[in-house]
């Protein structure tokens, strides 16, 4: 593993676009920065593993045979199903 | 001209180019950028999202509508930015199920939604408070701790 280290304000360069900066150093907490292309993915490892994990249990079932299914609650014709929002913005106090 | 895979389980299928939903990112930690949704029994809630590169990859899903009342979907700005979403575009949301023996046992990931449109597909971090990676899928249904039926 490459082993860099860096001051606040510093940054490091994956590949030609994607650029990582050290925004903050308190204690045992570091803020990065990422700038990254659209198509890059930036995840917190926990999340990504936790994803990666449960999509895998999911594969498992490929050809094991399952019970009947309860059809749940139907949508009413025309119902747009699930809403997609944009995350509100988290309120800030007016100073 | 139609794909031809060999599922593990639905056998020799033959698929409609057009039903072909592309994961320019494929799934978290999984991969795969060309799928399908299958099914043998068009009343099962439960559909199958098929890989058609590697056959032997197919994850079942399902719509949270029907078993997650208050279900909802929120992006932060990079995704509804990465994805090109805006508010009239129309998607059809599905979460990954970790079958089990018994219906109590199944799960369902809040947290990893997929969102499929224009025959594109892509899995998400969903950022709505309160969802769990292993939310009961059948807690309304069977009833328990979930909000009863209505």
């Amino acid at each position: 593993m490459l082993n860099i280290t860096r001051r606040r304000g510093e940054r490091i360069v994956v590949g030609d676009d994607v650029f990582v900066s050290v925004l903050e150093v308190s204690g045992q907490t570091v803020r990065l920065g990422i700038e990254a292309p659209r198509s890059v993915r930036v995840y917190r490892e926990e999340i990504w593993l936790e994803v990666k994990r449960e999509n895998e249990a999911a594969a498992q079932a490929a050809s094991a045979a399952l019970p009947e299914i309860p059809a749940g609650s139907r949508l009413p014709d025309g119902s747009a199903g699930t809403a997609v929002n944009r995350t509100p913005p988290p309120s800030t106090p007016r100073s | 001209m139609a794909l031809a895979i060999e599922s593990p389980r639905f056998g020799h299928v033959e698929i409609d180019p057009e039903t072909v939903i592309e994961f320019p990112d494929g799934l978290i930690g999984l991969g795969g950028s060309r799928y399908a949704l299958l099914t043998s029994d068009p009343g099962n809630p439960i559909v199958w999202l098929h890989c058609i590169d590697d056959p032997s990859l197919s994850l079942p899903v399902t719509d949270p509508q029907r078993y997650f009342s208050d279900y909802r979907v929120e992006l932060n700005d990079e995704d509804v930015d990465r994805l090109g979403l805006d508010d009239s575009t129309s998607v059809d949301v599905f979460v990954t199920v970790v079958a089990a023996a018994e219906l109590s046992e199944f799960t369902a990931n809040q947290k990893a939604p997929i969102l499929i449109w224009n025959g594109r597909g892509h899995q998400v971090i969903n950022q709505a408070p309160g969802c769990d990676l292993r939310a009961p899928l059948f807690a309304e249904v069977l009833g328990g701790q979930g909000p009863a039926a209505v």
